[in-house]
């Protein structure tokens, strides 16, 4: 038993000494820095479940770092996902490398390569603060960690202007959001004196007769982190960023973006939700932007025809599915917890499925002429292998019964109908229908077309083992889901 | 230890069917390896279970837990009825395993074949095990899933095809029922479990009507499975099938889960007089009329088909007069007669190279003498010779329904006689006289991987029926529960008797015939009850087909699908029309949406 915040230090540790590592040799091939920083994350994923939980609250000395920092089975649940997300996006990085070395000038073979392997340990560890995080300002530090490694990651491949142009976007519009976020942590600190969570919600609590500037503050906030989880109307950035960024650094923005995005909104959301007179509206707000991001996502998704884009519409629809439970905690703060591992489990469900299309996405775009829908034509007698897992993630994206996708949809749907949200429950089913169509016609390409390529798919083995243990995750969970409930189950205490 | 056991039982089929279907089909070898290891390993496990485990033993777990209001457990049970049946299946089951290593020798499927018998001892075996109607259920679609898969295992022959479809369908119309009963239980009694249901029985023996209903839905479903009137018709085509899986799944075990639930459910029938004297009707007159069917057919395999269900309509029978033992006690013991007549045609059509016709064999009492001696023992015991198996179980149910109802003891009683009939034909018409075709002439007994399993049904043809054989297998308690009814003697007698005088009229009738001396059309062609549901069937989609085109072209097409697509459509390209590329305009989006958010909070 060691304290949680090792972990992060040693994530950050790793990244820190691969960097180190990476400028001392001259190795030519980097994917050595990538292997061990899966191994050093998967031990880490290990080792988080022998951490010690929060201490009483009564033993926490002034000054100490618990006064920011929580490692509650939420925290600790997201971390997770964290890690494997960044051990998924370091193996598709893997494979990736060979398009980054046509995109990247360099001297002598393999330089600028290094960083693209250790950058992610650090979004990771910003990842994990903010999972932790109790108070906003680690809570905004650890948001930017992320968002600044992003940045650079999304623009590595500054050869190709695609790229650039989706790092320029995604920084202008990230700096934007940030700003809004900034703002609103002020408007609340000035309005309880208070950065932390739990003390602010105690201050809220007390203030009369400014719902206005409470109203405000939140919005603010609101808007910097819905930028971050894609809700409608500050998905803009998405759909260009996703596709022109590398391939492993979408799967990581969609993912671990996503994930500590929703936890956090959760966090913030609960001491606004504590004041009586503002519940109505900000449920109403949530509610319309679950909306509009649930038909959004799904309905753009029908006309496209990359599949790098397709999965960034899907993004956003399943922000939007997510977005449903985050409107129905209704009035009672009790269902917090309910609505935090119905959250949980989608998101875990989400990692499996979209790191699994993405893993494929990765490989068939590497071996095809680009990521359109048309390559993965005769995928099935190409690699029927990459064709099944394929045809497992999109089933479970298309939330096809015995996967995780259905039953995280089921729960999302079952709180929909608990907090009364018909309106929500009817647009979830309408675009569900629509889901199963955009998903199922890459399935159907890739059994009723014929191949333009007919040479085999080489499958690295670290990525084959990766894809069998998502399929087989995405069926195991989704036909017994109680595990992952069981982890999240403590979590009355968000 | 003990709560491991029913799972070990249970899931070892299912690795082995997971193994040889998705990985090791390639190899015959390892297939048939893979396939009996695990059914020995369910073997050894319920022996186990039989010496060792307690009385009764129960294990689950929570499958889907929604709060108070539902919860799914997956749960495991182990009592007396389920150890005789776990004994018959993974017995019966072991046996057809090594006789089938022989039978499909030559054949390309083998792979598969074992495979999907693996995956029909995994689902038997859960119907067996299952603590609740819900699990039942599911395992009750999955049995019907392998038994297509295997009525149809010839697949590019289209009768087996057909077969295994109509097998497939008319479940189906069983299992509407089904599920509507396990529904209506549920919404009344609020749970799924077999204990749960029994403690909270006043619930439905407070509303009769209800009660009677939802028992009757339940038999819809036995009435499916075990192939009773008026869903009988799928059982004999599914001899379409290769012969062991007949005796497993269409003789021994599969066919007779409908008598095993109405067992396991007796407590929610027996308040309820109406729906078991239903049920004791059907049964009879299924086991009379099955029994007509079969003294008229020339097919090997058909003729055992038809008496399965006569069979079968007696065990029903038994249900409905309540003697739900005696019912057990006849499922068990003919388990082993009728799987040793089924393999032993098996053997008689492997020798002669698929020959099924009677009338094409003759004389095969000479060149294949262990088969013959083997299924003289099986026809002996069905027909109900004096101490063998058959005469003991069916007298338990003779009895019953003697004390209960006269006319379903008048059924019964022709039941016997007839079968005593057609069993002789049967056997007089294969193995005695003179061979009427060449392959009969060059028949010969079968390798010892076939022959085995027959001698060991053989015998446990003949002693299943005695109480030393018997009542540690059934418990002491439920085997005199069999034997409950009052002492009689009359009934025996009568039993002998029919016996003898069914026997001898055949005998004399057939022996040293080369052409059947009775031909009645009707029942030769099943009393023209396929070609009367078929009419039905096509002129019902007739008319509904044309109805439904109506709606689909113009209602559903026109009006939602074309509308609501377009709809879809249009918002789709709207929507992509938002996505311009330019990055102005995405901060100017942006900022619009934070405003009109501000509007909206803080008018």
């Amino acid at each position: 038993m060691f304290p949680p915040i090792t972990l992060e230090i040693l994530v950050l540790c790793l990244g820190l000494l691969l960097l180190l590592v990476e400028s001392f040799t001259n190795n030519p091939d980097k994917r050595i820095l990538a292997k061990c920083a899966i191994l050093g994350l998967l031990c880490l994923f290990i080792g988080s479940f022998f951490v010690e939980g929060n201490p009483a609250l009564e033993s926490i000395a002034p000054g100490s770092f618990w006064h920011f920092y929580s490692a509650d089975s939420a925290a600790l649940f997201f971390k997770r996902i964290a890690l494997l997300t960044t051990v998924g996006v370091l193996i598709m990085s893997m494979d990736y490398q060979q398009v980054l070395a046509k995109f990247i000038p360099s001297s002598r073979p393999g330089a600028g390569l290094g960083e693209f392997f250790c950058l992610p340990l650090f979004t990771c560890t910003g990842l994990m603060f903010m999972a932790s995080a109790t108070d906003l300002i680690l809570a905004f530090v650890a948001l930017e960690l992320v968002t600044i490694s992003f940045y650079v990651l999304v623009a590595y491949m500054r050869g190709n202007a695609a790229t650039l142009e989706a790092g320029v976007k995604y920084l202008i519009l990230g700096a934007l959001s940030t700003g809004f976020v900034v703002y609103g942590i002020t408007w609340i600190f000035g309005l309880t004196g208070e950065t932390n969570l739990a003390k602010v919600a105690t201050k809220l609590a007390l203030l009369e007769g400014s719902d206005t500037a409470i109203l405000f503050s939140l919005l603010l906030v609101l808007v910097g982190l819905g930028f971050k989880v894609a809700a409608v109307p500050f998905q803009g950035w998405v759909p260009d960023v996703y596709q022109g960024a590398p391939t492993p650094v979408t799967a990581f923005l969609s993912i671990g973006s996503k994930s500590a995005g929703f936890l956090l909104l959760l966090r913030v959301l609960e001491p606004f939700l504590g004041v009586a007179s503002i519940q109505a509206k900000v449920l109403c707000i949530l509610t319309l932007i679950a909306g509009a991001t649930l038909l959004f996502g799904n309905l753009a998704a029908l006309t496209q025809d990359n599949f790098k884009r397709l999965l960034a519409y899907s993004s956003i629809g399943h922000a939007g599915y997510l977005l449903v439970a985050v409107a129905s905690i209704g009035t009672k703060a009790s269902s917090f917890g309910s609505i935090g591992s119905t959250i949980g489990f989608y998101l875990f469900g989400y990692l499996l499925m979209t790191l699994l299309s993405f893993l494929v996405l990765n490989i068939v775009s590497i071996h095809s002429r680009g990521d359109d829908i048309i390559q993965f034509n005769g995928l099935a007698k190409r690699s029927p292998f990459l064709a099944y897992a394929l045809l497992a993630s999109m089933s479970s994206l298309a939330g096809i019964p015995f996967t995780v996708g259905f039953y995280g949809k089921f729960l999302v749907f079952a709180q929909a109908i608990n907090a009364h949200q018909y309106v929500l429950l009817a647009l979830g089913i309408i675009t569900v229908a629509a889901g199963f169509y955009f998903y199922l016609r890459v399935v159907a390409a890739m059994w009723w077309q014929d191949p333009a390529i007919v040479t085999p798919i080489p499958i690295s083995p670290l990525t084959k083992i990766a894809i069998v243990l998502l399929v087989a995750g995405i069926f195991i969970f989704g036909v017994c889901p109680k595990p992952i409930l069981t982890l999240l189950s403590p979590l009355a205490a968000l | 230890m003990a709560h491991t056991l029913p799972w070990l039982i249970l899931l070892s089929p299912l690795v082995s069917a997971l193994l040889v279907l998705l990985f090791a089909h390639r190899s015959k070898a390892l297939s048939v390896a893979l396939s009996l290891a695990a059914v020995f390993v369910s073997l050894g496990g319920s022996l186990l279970a039989f010496s060792k485990a307690p009385e009764s033993l129960s294990t689950h777990f929570t499958w889907i837990d929604l709060g108070p209001a539902f919860q799914l457990n997956i749960g495991l049970k182990i009592d007396d009825l389920t150890k005789v049946m776990l004994l018959v299946v993974t017995g019966i089951g072991a046996l057809v395993h090594i006789y089938s290593t022989v039978y499909m020798e030559k054949d390309e499927g083998k792979s598969r074949f074992f495979g999907s018998l693996s995956l029909f001892m995994f689902s038997m075996l859960g119907i067996v095990l299952a603590d609740n109607l819900a699990m039942m259920f599911i395992f009750w679609e999955l049995v019907g899933v392998s038994s297509y898969l295997l009525i149809g295992h010839w697949f590019t022959k289209e009768s087996a095809a057909a077969a295994a479809n109509k097998a497939f369908l008319t479940n189906r119309i069983g299992d509407f029922g089904f599920m509507a009963g396990i529904l209506l239980v549920w919404s009344i009694t609020d749970s799924l479990g077999f204990a749960e249901i029994a403690a909270n029985i006043s619930k439905l023996t407070n509303n009769p009507t209800l009660l009677t209903i939802s028992g009757l839905c339940l038999f819809c479903g036995a009435v499916g499975k075990s192939a009773q009137l008026p869903l009988h018709v799928w059982l004999p085509d599914a001899m379409e099938g290769p012969t062991p899986v007949s005796a497993l799944i269409h003789a021994a075990t599969m066919v007779a889960a409908g008598v095993y639930m109405l067992a396991r459910i007796f407590f929610l029938l027996e308040p309820s007089a109406l729906a078991l004297s239903v049920i004791a009707w059907i049964g009879a007159t299924t086991a009379l009329f099955a029994a007509l069917l079969a003294t008229q057919q020339n097919d090997i395999k058909k003729i055992l088909a038809y008496s399965t269900l006569s069979q079968l309509g007696l065990m029903v029978a038994g249900i409905g007069v309540g003697a739900w033992g005696a019912s057990m006690f006849h499922l068990f013991t003919h388990a082993f007669f009728k799987a040793l007549l089924f393999l032993g045609s098996g053997a008689i059509i492997h020798a002669l190279h698929h020959e099924q016709d009677i009338w094409k064999m003759g004389g095969l009492k000479k060149t294949m003498p262990k088969t013959f001696w083997t299924f003289a023992i099986g026809t002996l015991a069905l027909t109900g010779a004096p101490f063998l198996a058959g005469f003991f179980s069916k007298d338990a149910i003779l009895l019953a329904a003697y004390a209960k109802n006269p006319f379903i003891f008048g059924f019964a009683l022709i039941t016997s006689l007839l079968t005593a009939f057609y069993m002789t034909r049967l056997v007089v018409v294969a193995f005695f006289g003179k061979a009427r075709s060449d392959a009969a002439k060059h028949g010969h007994d079968c390798p010892p991987a076939m022959t085995v399993p027959l001698l060991i049904l053989a015998i446990l043809s003949i002693i299943a029926g005695y109480p030393v054989f018997a009542e540690p297998i059934f418990g002491h308690d439920n085997f005199h529960a069999a034997h409950a009814a009052t002492h009689n003697t009359l009934v025996p007698l009568l039993a002998i008797s029919v016996f003898a005088l069914g026997t001898i009229v055949a005998y004399v009738l057939y022996c040293g015939k080369s052409k059947d001396p009775i031909v009645i059309r009707p029942l030769a062609n099943r009393l023209y009850i396929d070609e009367f549901y078929s009419a039905l069937i096509a002129g019902t989609q007739d008319v509904l087909a044309s109805l439904s085109g109506w709606l689909d072209r113009y209602v559903l097409d026109g009006v939602l699908v074309r509308g609501l697509s377009a709809g879809t459509w249009g918002a789709g390209y709207l929507f992509r029309l938002l996505q311009f590329g330019n990055l102005q305009g995405y901060a100017f989006l942006f900022g619009a949406g934070v405003v009109a958010l501000l509007y909206l909070l803080i008018k």
